[in-house]
C-alpha cells in the first residue's frame, strides 16, 4: 500500500522533473543514488523548483537592488557611490557588509514598543509577502497554476500594507504612527486605479491564468496593447513600494522612516527589505501580465531554466528602471497631492485603459 | 561610559570576530545628527566633491539604526543632553568620531559659558582637528576608525619638524596684545555727530513733532541713525506713536547695556520702517535707563510683534523682565544648567594668558561636568499646551533636535490632522555665546568668532562687523579694497545660496538636487580658497581693507565663475527647479502677505519675495555697490517657491556684479588696505602678512554705539559695537542675523500647512541655525 504510493509520488516527480540538459550529465549518477536521489527528484520535482528559484531570486534580486539604487542614483548625481569595499566589482558586496552589520547588531526593543506585535510582525510578514510568488509563472516554471491565479495575487499583494501598517503600529512612536496612517492613506490612493489597471489586462486576455496569459500575448506584448495600463500600472506599482515621488509612508526628512523609526539591527533588515520583496514581487506581476513573461529565444542547453532566465531578465529591467530613476530624478509628494492623484489622473486613465481594453478584446 | 573599549571587544570575541569586523568597518553608517557649523563641511565630505560613501558610510536617517556619530564641532549645554540621547539610543557596538577644534577644548569658543567638551558627553574614538574641519579630514576620521578596527594603531599623528625662515635680528613679539580693560567705563548710546545726512534734521524736527513731550532728547549719531532718550514710563506711548503715526513698522534689534558701576541698565530697541521710503535706511534707537536692581521694562511686543523672540533672549540674558511678554521666566535659547544672566558684567568668563605671562597655569576653559539627563530639557511649552492639545484632538509632535529634517532646533509641532496649527521652536542648541565671548577680546579677534556663526555666509558676516569698526574710526577704505571686498560679498551670498538650495533639495527628498548644489558649491569654494587661502572661513576682510591683493591671474578665474556657474546651474535648474514635484510642493505654501512679512519684520530675500523693496544694498550703499549695475528681483507671491526663485534671481545679479567688479579691479592700482591705519608700516598696503597685529593690535574705537546694517546673504545683519573709548576690547558687541530675524516669519508661514511643508519650508526660509543661535 504504502509502498505504492511512495512509486506514484516517484513517478510523479520524475515525470514533472525540470528539464535542463546542461546538468543531465551531472543529474544521472545522482539521481540513482538511494536516498539522495529521492531528495534531489523531489527538489526538482517542478513547482518545488519553481518556487525555490523565484525564492532564491527575490532574495538576490532585493539585495542586488539596494546596491543597485546607490550605485545608479550615485552615478546620476556625479560620485560613484559604494566603491571601496570591493574595488574590482565596483562595491557590489556593499549590501552583504551592510547585511552583516545589522546582523550582528543590538536589536533593541524600547520600553514604549507593543514587544509581542513589535518583535513578531517582521518575522510573520515574511510569509504574506512569500505566498504571491505561488501563482507566478517563470517560464515554463510555475509553483501552482490555476485560473484564479492573478486574482489571488491581487488579493495576497493587498495584505501587505496590513503589515506595515502593523508594524508602525506596534512601534507606538509618534512618527511610526504617523507613518501608519499615511501607509494606510497611500493605500487608498493607488489600490483602485492600480486593480483596474490589472482587470483592464485581463478583460484583454479573457483569462485570469498567468500561463495563459502569456500565451495569449506572443510577440503582441501587453504593452503594446495597452501602453496606459502600464502606465498605470507602474505608477501605482511606484506608489505602492513607496518609491519617490511617492515615498510618502517612509519620508526620513519629514518623519523619520515612519513605521521603521524604532527598528534595529536586524530587525530593521527584515522591515526593510520589506519594500524591495513588494517591489519584486509587482516586478513580476508587471512582467507576466505587460512584458510576455519568460517568452524569449530558446536557450536550448537551459531547458526550463530558459524562459525562467528571460523572466528574471525581464523582472530585473523594471525593478532597474523603477528603482534609480525615480530615486534620482523626482523629489516627495505630498500626501494630499498623491491622495488626489491617485483618486483623479490615476483613476481617469485607469477607466481609460479600461475602456480600451474592452474595445479590444470584446468588441473587436 | 565605564569601559571605553567595549564596542571593541565585541567586536573581538567569538568564531564569527573576522566577520563582525569586517562588516562593521565597511559599513559606518553616520547617524544624521547635525551638531553644529562643521556640518556644512560634512555635506561637503558626503557631497560629491568627495563622496563618501564611497567608503562604505552612508550618512543615514536616524539613531537607531546606525552605528557612527559624527560629532560636528561645539557640543553646548542644550546640545549635550541630545548627543547623548542619540549615542544611547544606537545599538552597540557604535563608534564617535569628534570633528573640529570646538569638539577637542572648545576652539575658538572655548571660555564660553554655554561650551561642553563632547569627550565628557560620549566616549570618543578619533578626533579630527580644523575650525572647520575640511572634507578630507573628515574622511580620514572615517577611514581611522575602520583602522581601528582592522587593529591598526593610529591613535597619533607623526608631525614632521618643518624649518620655518625667520629674518635674524627681527623682534619676536607675543602674539596678541594685552587687552586693557576700563574700571569705571563711560557708556553713552547717544554721542551726537555731525554727519553728512541731508534730511537728518528734517526728519529729527518731525520726530520731535509727533513725540511731543514724550522724549527725554533726541540725538542724530551718525548718518541715518537717530537715537531717542526716554524712560520707562513713556516707551510705550512713543512706541504706539511711532508705529501707528510715523510709519515705524518694525524692530531690527532689541537690545540690553549692562552698567553696573552706574548701577543701571540701558534697554534699547532699534526700529525701522520698510512702508515709509524716507526712514527705510534710517535706524532709530528707542531707549531708556532702568534700575539694575529691579529690572524691568514694558514690553513692546503689541507695538512691534517681531520684537518678541529679541525679548525673550534679552530676558534669559539679562535677567530684565519685559512687562506684557508672556514668556518671561522661561528658557529660550539657553539650557537649565547654564549660568543665570550670562551677559551681566558681574558674570565673568576666563581668560586666555600671555607667552610673558609665565608661571601661571593656563585655565581650561570649560570645566564643569554636562548634565546630560534628556529628561532634564524642559520643553519650551506654555502652560496647559499639552492639555489644551489633548482637549481639541490635537497631536503634539517634537521635531528634533535629532531629527532629519529639523536642523539644530526643536520644533514643537501641533497638529490637527495634518494641517499644523502651530509650531514653537526650541532654538538654541547652537548658541555658542558669541557676545559674551566679543567682549573679552580684541576687536581685531573677533572676526573669526563671529565669522563661524554663519560660514556658509563667510564674507557677509565678516564684513558686517568691520564696516561697524570702520564707521567708528572713520577709515575710507581704498578703491580697490572694496571691489575685492564686493567680490567676496558675493562670492559668499552665492555660496550661501547654494548650501540652501542643496539642503532644500534634501528636504523635499531629492538627493540628486543636494549633490549637484554641492558641486556647485565645491567650485565656489574652490574659488574662495584661491582668493584667500581658506576654505569658508577666510577672515580675509580686515578693517582698513582685506588681508591682501589678489593677484591676476586668480582674478581672471574669479571673472570667469559666471559662466562655469551657469552651464552646471542649468542642469540644476533642469532636475530640481524645474521639477513638476518640486513645483506643487512649493507653490502656493507657506504665503506670507506684504503685510504680514512687514509686521514679522522678515528680512532679505525673503522679505523681496513678500513684495517689499527692501534691499540695504541699495537704500544704504556700501562698498562699491553703487558704482555696479544690478537689480533687485522682486515677486509679490509670498510663497515658499517664489521665496526660492527670487534667491535664484539674486544668485544671477551677484554673479553679474562680480563680473563687473572684477573687470573694474583689472584696470585699478593701489593697495588694499588704509595708509591711515597702517601709520607707519606702509610696506603693509598690499599684503599684511607680518604686521597684523601691529597694526590691528590696539585698535581702541570712540566712545558710544556704532551700528552698521549689510545685507548678507540670508539678509539684513545687524552689528552694533558699544564702546567706552578707553578699552581695547568692545564693551558690549550685539549682533542681530538674518536667520535670528527671519525665525519670526518661519514659525507664522508654517501655520496652516501641512505636516510635510515644515521641512519644504525649512530651508526656503534659508533659516541656518548656528547663524540664528549664534
Amino acid at each position: 500500500m504504502i509502498e505504492t504510493l511512495i512509486n506514484e509520488i516517484r513517478s510523479s516527480m520524475a515525470e514533472n522533473r525540470v528539464d535542463i540538459p546542461l546538468l543531465e550529465p551531472l543529474l544521472k549518477p545522482v539521481l540513482t543514488a538511494p536516498l539522495i536521489g529521492d531528495l534531489v527528484a523531489f527538489l526538482l520535482w517542478r513547482p518545488i523548483l519553481a518556487f525555490l528559484f523565484l525564492f532564491t531570486c527575490m532574495m538576490l534580486v532585493s539585495v542586488f537592488l539596494v546596491w543597485w539604487e546607490r550605485k545608479a542614483a550615485a552615478r546620476i548625481q556625479w560620485r560613484v557611490g559604494p566603491r571601496e569595499v570591493s574595488r574590482q566589482i565596483g562595491g557590489l558586496i556593499q549590501p552583504v557588509a551592510d547585511g552583516l552589520r545589522y546582523m550582528f547588531q543590538e536589536v533593541i526593543v524600547h520600553r514604549d514598543a507593543d514587544k509581542f506585535y513589535f518583535i513578531q510582525i517582521p518575522i510573520l510578514a515574511f510569509i504574506p509577502f512569500l505566498l504571491p510568488l505561488l501563482f507566478v509563472n517563470a517560464g515554463n516554471l510555475v509553483p501552482i497554476e490555476t485560473p484564479y491565479g492573478i486574482p489571488l495575487m491581487l488579493a495576497l499583494i493587498g495584505l501587505l500594507p496590513v503589515m506595515i501598517v502593523a508594524v508602525g503600529w506596534a512601534s507606538n512612536n509618534r512618527f511610526g504612527f504617523i507613518g501608519a496612517i499615511r501607509e494606510a492613506f497611500m493605500y487608498f490612493a493607488y489600490e483602485v486605479p492600480f486593480i483596474i489597471s490589472v482587470i483592464a489586462m485581463l478583460v484583454l486576455y479573457g483569462t485570469a491564468n498567468p500561463v495563459e496569459i502569456v500565451k495569449e500575448q506572443g510577440i503582441w506584448w501587453g504593452i503594446l496593447r495597452n501602453p496606459i495600463a502600464a502606465l498605470v500600472f507602474l505608477i501605482t506599482a511606484a506608489m505602492a513600494t513607496s518609491r519617490l515621488p511617492f515615498e510618502i509612508p517612509e519620508a526620513d526628512q519629514e518623519i523619520a522612516f515612519g513605521p521603521n523609526v524604532e527598528y534595529s539591527g536586524i530587525m530593521f533588515g527584515l522591515v526593510m527589505m520589506m519594500a524591495y520583496e513588494k517591489a519584486f514581487i509587482l516586478g513580476c506581476m508587471m512582467t507576466i501580465l505587460f512584458l510576455g513573461g519568460g517568452t524569449g529565444p530558446a536557450i536550448p542547453m537551459l531547458g526550463d531554466l530558459s524562459g525562467a532566465l528571460w523572466f528574471l531578465i525581464k523582472t530585473l529591467i523594471v525593478l532597474m528602471l523603477l528603482t534609480a530613476f525615480c530615486r534620482a530624478v523626482y523629489p516627495r509628494y505630498r500626501l494630499d497631492q498623491a491622495l488626489s492623484a491617485g483618486w483623479s489622473s490615476m483613476l481617469s486613465l485607469a477607466l481609460i485603459a479600461l475602456l480600451i481594453s474592452v474595445i479590444l478584446g470584446v468588441v473587436m | 561610559m565605564e569601559n571605553k573599549d567595549e564596542h571593541m571587544d565585541f567586536l573581538d570575541s567569538g568564531v564569527l570576530a573576522p566577520f563582525k569586523k569586517w562588516a562593521t568597518k565597511w559599513s559606518l553608517w553616520p547617524v544624521h545628527f547635525v551638531t553644529s557649523c562643521c556640518g556644512v563641511e560634512l555635506a561637503h565630505a558626503f557631497g560629491c566633491g568627495y563622496d563618501g560613501e564611497r567608503i562604505g558610510a552612508l550618512n543615514f536617517g536616524i539613531a537607531r539604526q546606525t552605528n557612527f556619530i559624527v560629532v560636528e564641532g561645539t557640543i553646548t549645554r542644550k546640545m549635550a543632553r541630545a548627543l547623548r540621547q542619540v549615542w544611547e539610543q544606537m545599538p552597540d557596538p557604535k563608534f564617535v568620531s569628534v570633528i573640529g577644534a570646538c569638539g577637542e577644548r572648545g576652539g575658538i569658543f572655548w571660555n564660553g559659558y554655554n561650551i561642553i567638551r563632547p569627550y565628557d558627553v560620549v566616549p570618543v574614538d578619533f578626533f579630527v582637528p580644523g575650525c572647520p574641519s575640511t572634507p578630507e579630514g573628515i574622511l580620514r576620521g572615517v577611514r581611522a576608525v575602520q583602522d581601528k578596527l582592522d587593529g591598526k594603531d593610529r591613535t597619533t599623528i607623526e608631525f614632521k619638524n618643518v624649518g620655518l625662515p625667520s629674518e635674524e635680528g627681527k623682534e619676536n613679539r607675543v602674539p596678541t596684545t594685552p587687552k586693557i580693560y576700563s574700571p569705571t567705563p563711560a557708556i553713552k548710546v547717544d554721542v551726537r555727530r555731525d554727519a553728512d545726512w541731508g534730511t537728518g534734521k528734517e526728519l529729527v524736527e518731525r520726530l520731535k513733532g509727533e513725540l511731543n513731550g514724550l522724549y527725554k532728547s533726541i540725538t542724530i549719531t551718525g548718518k541715518n541713525r537717530i537715537a531717542i532718550k526716554t524712560t520707562t514710563e513713556n516707551v510705550a506711548e512713543i512706541a504706539s506713536k511711532m508705529s501707528n503715526g510715523v510709519g515705524i513698522d518694525h524692530v531690527k534689534n532689541v537690545n540690553v547695556i549692562d552698567v553696573p558701576h552706574e548701577r543701571k541698565m540701558i534697554v534699547e530697541y532699534m526700529a525701522s520702517s520698510y512702508a515709509v521710503k524716507e526712514f527705510m535706511p534710517v535706524l532709530i534707537t528707542i531707549f531708556a535707563d532702568i534700575r539694575r536692581d529691579e529690572c524691568k521694562f514694558p514690553s513692546l511686543t503689541q507695538y512691534w510683534e517681531n520684537a518678541d523672540y529679541s525679548e525673550r533672549e534679552m530676558h534669559e540674558f539679562f535677567g530684565v523682565w519685559f512687562e506684557g511678554n508672556s514668556e518671561m521666566g522661561r528658557k529660550f535659547l539657553l539650557a537649565p544648567d547654564t549660568p543665570e544672566f550670562p551677559l551681566r558684567k558681574d558674570f565673568k568668563l576666563k581668560e586666555e594668558m600671555y607667552a610673558f605671562e609665565e608661571g601661571k597655569v593656563v585655565p581650561s576653559g570649560i570645566s564643569a561636568k554636562p548634565a546630560t539627563e534628556i529628561s532634564e530639557l524642559p520643553l519650551p511649552l506654555p502652560e496647559g499646551f499639552l492639555e489644551d492639545a489633548e482637549n481639541s484632538d490635537e497631536l503634539v509632535v517634537l521635531v528634533g533636535p535629532h531629527h532629519p529634517g529639523s536642523g539644530h532646533a526643536r520644533w514643537v509641532v501641533r497638529l490637527k490632522g495634518d494641517i499644523i496649527t502651530e509650531v514653537l521652536p526650541d532654538v538654541g542648541y547652537v548658541h555658542r555665546s558669541m557676545e559674551k565671548l566679543a567682549e573679552n577680546r580684541l576687536y581685531i579677534q573677533n572676526i573669526p568668532l563671529f565669522e563661524r556663526a554663519s560660514i556658509t555666509d563667510f564674507g557677509n558676516i565678516n564684513l558686517g562687523y568691520v564696516r561697524a569698526i570702520e564707521n567708528a574710526l572713520g577709515i575710507e577704505v581704498p578703491e580697490r579694497a572694496k571691489y575685492i571686498r564686493t567680490v567676496i560679498a558675493e562670492v559668499s551670498r552665492i555660496s550661501a545660496f547654494f548650501y540652501d538650495s542643496a539642503i532644500a533639495a534634501m528636504m523635499l527628498g531629492h538627493s540628486t538636487g543636494f549633490m549637484y548644489a554641492f558641486a556647485l558649491r565645491e567650485m565656489i569654494v574652490e574659488l574662495v580658497t584661491r582668493m584667500t587661502g581658506a576654505r569658508i572661513t577666510a577672515s580675509f576682510i580686515v578693517p582698513g581693507g582685506v588681508r591682501r591683493d589678489i593677484p591676476a591671474d586668480v582674478l581672471e578665474t574669479v571673472g570667469n565663475l559666471q559662466s562655469a556657474v551657469q552651464k552646471r546651474w542649468k542642469k540644476f535648474e533642469d532636475i530640481f527647479i524645474n521639477n513638476p514635484v518640486t513645483i506643487a510642493r512649493l507653490k502656493g505654501t507657506g504665503v506670507l502677505t506684504k503685510e504680514e512679512a512687514i509686521k514679522y519684520g522678515v528680512v532679505g530675500p525673503f522679505l523681496r519675495a513678500s513684495g517689499v523693496e527692501y534691499d540695504v544694498r541699495k537704500v544704504e550703499p556700501y562698498e562699491a555697490y553703487d558704482r555696479l549695475n544690478w537689480d533687485v528681483p522682486i515677486s509679490d507671491d509670498g510663497d515658499a517657491l517664489s521665496r526660492f526663485l527670487v534667491r535664484v534671481e539674486e544668485m544671477k545679479q551677484s554673479l553679474s556684479i562680480i563680473r563687473q567688479a572684477v573687470d573694474a579691479l583689472k584696470n585699478m592700482k593701489g593697495g588694499v588696505l588704509s595708509e591711515e591705519l597702517l601709520g607707519d608700516y606702509k610696506d603693509a598696503s598690499t599684503d599684511i602678512r607680518g604686521y597684523f597685529y601691529r597694526v590691528f593690535g590696539d585698535i581702541v574705537i570712540p566712545k558710544g554705539e556704532w551700528t552698521s546694517i549689510t545685507e548678507a546673504a540670508r539678509g539684513s545683519l545687524i552689528y552694533s559695537l558699544i564702546s567706552d573709548g578707553e578699552s581695547n576690547v568692545p564693551y558690549r558687541v550685539r549682533i542681530v542675523t538674518p536667520s535670528w530675524l527671519n525665525l519670526k516669519g518661519y514659525m507664522e508661514s508654517l501655520k496652516g500647512s501641512r505636516l510635510a511643508d515644515l521641512q519644504a519650508l525649512f530651508q526656503t526660509w534659508g533659516y541656518f541655525p548656528p547663524e540664528a543661535d549664534r
